[in-house]
């Protein structure tokens, strides 16, 4: 999950990097602490376009090309309710192999998600808002975790799900005024164990800034004109190893710091935005897969 | 003579017309910051009975709200629907001048 401030973002970013979001103008790579009013939705759709890379004898190429779709509900003005569904039309990876270079694919829905955020603190003054909301959800295992191709099971990377119930939480501050917004997240989630595997434990700590660009001036301005924000987001990601059987393995996880500059213009029934995310810092485990970057376009929904 | 008459007949219909259009509120909230939010104060003054129309002029942070013939609106309502959007009422006060411009 800026008002609808839907919280969103966030989703997509905990379904397919492990943030979440969603609602009003807030950041695009994770969640917003801004309000969904009591018993109106929010829908939020996202492309993403995703490349990843690791180094070593494997050299593993991944890329990804998903829609996630967010709907958020107000239950009260304080506590807001999300659910999100990620849509692979493509998961790709091509790797080095003793058979030499080999190309595999996958597509189609992967797991669903849905968490709650309860506003804890807000202090409105006159064209702004300052609130704090913790943020808690649970991932379940209803993509594909068994897929296979001519090779054989997919990799566990490639599955569209990993098989397993994961929990995440945290909490989200938004600072907000007439002519900009500062959101920052924090954010814990668990990943679960399935069938000898278990997805490395995840860590964040999200910021973004958004600036508005147009009007330059509110001054003699009636009604509620569109706004431009200029956008520029920072998510700082460590994945612990993922577990397998009863080990480690040595080449998962690790440390990024990414940017995501980007634009966003915000109506009052739409929102439409896109920002492109590149790391500045990589700290992989061994030859572990890391974000090389990843665009992402999309549309809000107030209704 | 035919010149006062003309002038009376556009007087009472100007009075009707005034006394026709509703009540105009003006809400001031506070926490509104961007186009996205101002459309949920919009969708919540909205569902309250008797509101005609809602316009939020986001720079000053003010609510105008029309209201149907006949109808008014308490300032207990108001509170209760911009809290419901997620926002704070300030201030609210019942707009002086009618809506209607021809009976100004």
């Amino acid at each position: 999950m800026r008002n609808n401030c839907l919280t969103t973002a966030m989703l997509l970013s905990t379904l397919l990097s492990g943030g979440t979001g969603i609602s009003h103008a807030a950041p695009n790579t994770f969640n917003t602490a801004l309000p969904v009013p009591q018993g109106e939705f929010i829908w939020r759709e996202q492309a993403v376009f995703r490349e990843r890379s690791s180094g070593g004898p494997r050299d593993r190429d991944v890329s990804i090309q998903a829609l996630a779709s967010v709907l958020g509900y107000g239950i009260n003005s304080r506590l807001a309710v999300f659910g999100a569904v990620p849509y692979f039309f493509n998961k790709d990876l091509d790797v080095t192999t003793p058979m030499g270079r080999l190309d595999r694919d996958t597509d189609g829905f992967g797991d669903v998600s849905a968490f709650a955020r309860y506003t804890l603190y807000q202090h409105d003054f006159t064209g702004g808002t300052f609130r704090i909301a913790p943020v808690a959800g649970v991932t379940a295992p209803t993509g594909d975790d068994d897929e296979h191709d001519r090779v054989g099971r997919l990799p566990r990377m490639l599955q569209t799900g990993d098989g397993a119930w994961d929990g995440f939480g945290g909490v989200v501050g938004t600072y907000q005024t007439l002519q900009y917004e500062v959101d920052t997240q924090l954010l814990y989630r668990a990943n679960g164990r399935h069938d000898g595997f278990a997805r490395g434990d995840e860590a964040r700590f999200d910021a973004s800034l958004q600036y508005r660009v147009w009007p330059l001036s509110l001054k003699n301005v009636s009604g509620t004109p569109g706004f431009v924000y200029a956008l520029l987001e920072s998510n700082l990601v460590h994945r612990d190893r993922n577990e397998v059987g009863g080990g480690t393995d040595p080449h998962s996880g690790g440390t990024q710091w990414l940017l995501a500059p980007g634009l966003q213009t915000i109506g009052r029934r739409w929102i439409f935005e896109g920002t492109v995310q590149l790391p500045v810092v990589s700290k992989p485990h061994g030859h572990a897969l890391e974000d090389d970057a990843t665009v992402r376009v999309g549309f809000r929904r107030n209704f | 003579m035919f010149k006062q008459l003309l002038l009376l007949s556009a007087g009472l219909i100007l009075s009707a017309s005034a006394l026709a259009a509703g009540n105009q509120y003006t809400l001031g909230v506070k926490g509104v910051a961007c186009p996205y939010c101002a459309f949920g104060i919009e969708k919540r003054l909205s569902k309250v009975d008797g509101v005609a129309d809602v316009t939020v002029d986001i720079g000053d942070s003010v609510v105008r709200v029309n209201m149907a013939e006949g109808a008014s609106l308490t300032e207990a309502k108001a509170r209760q629907a911009v809290k419901e959007a997620g926002f704070t009422l300030s201030s609210f006060s019942e707009a002086i001048e009618p809506k209607d411009d021809h009976a100004q």
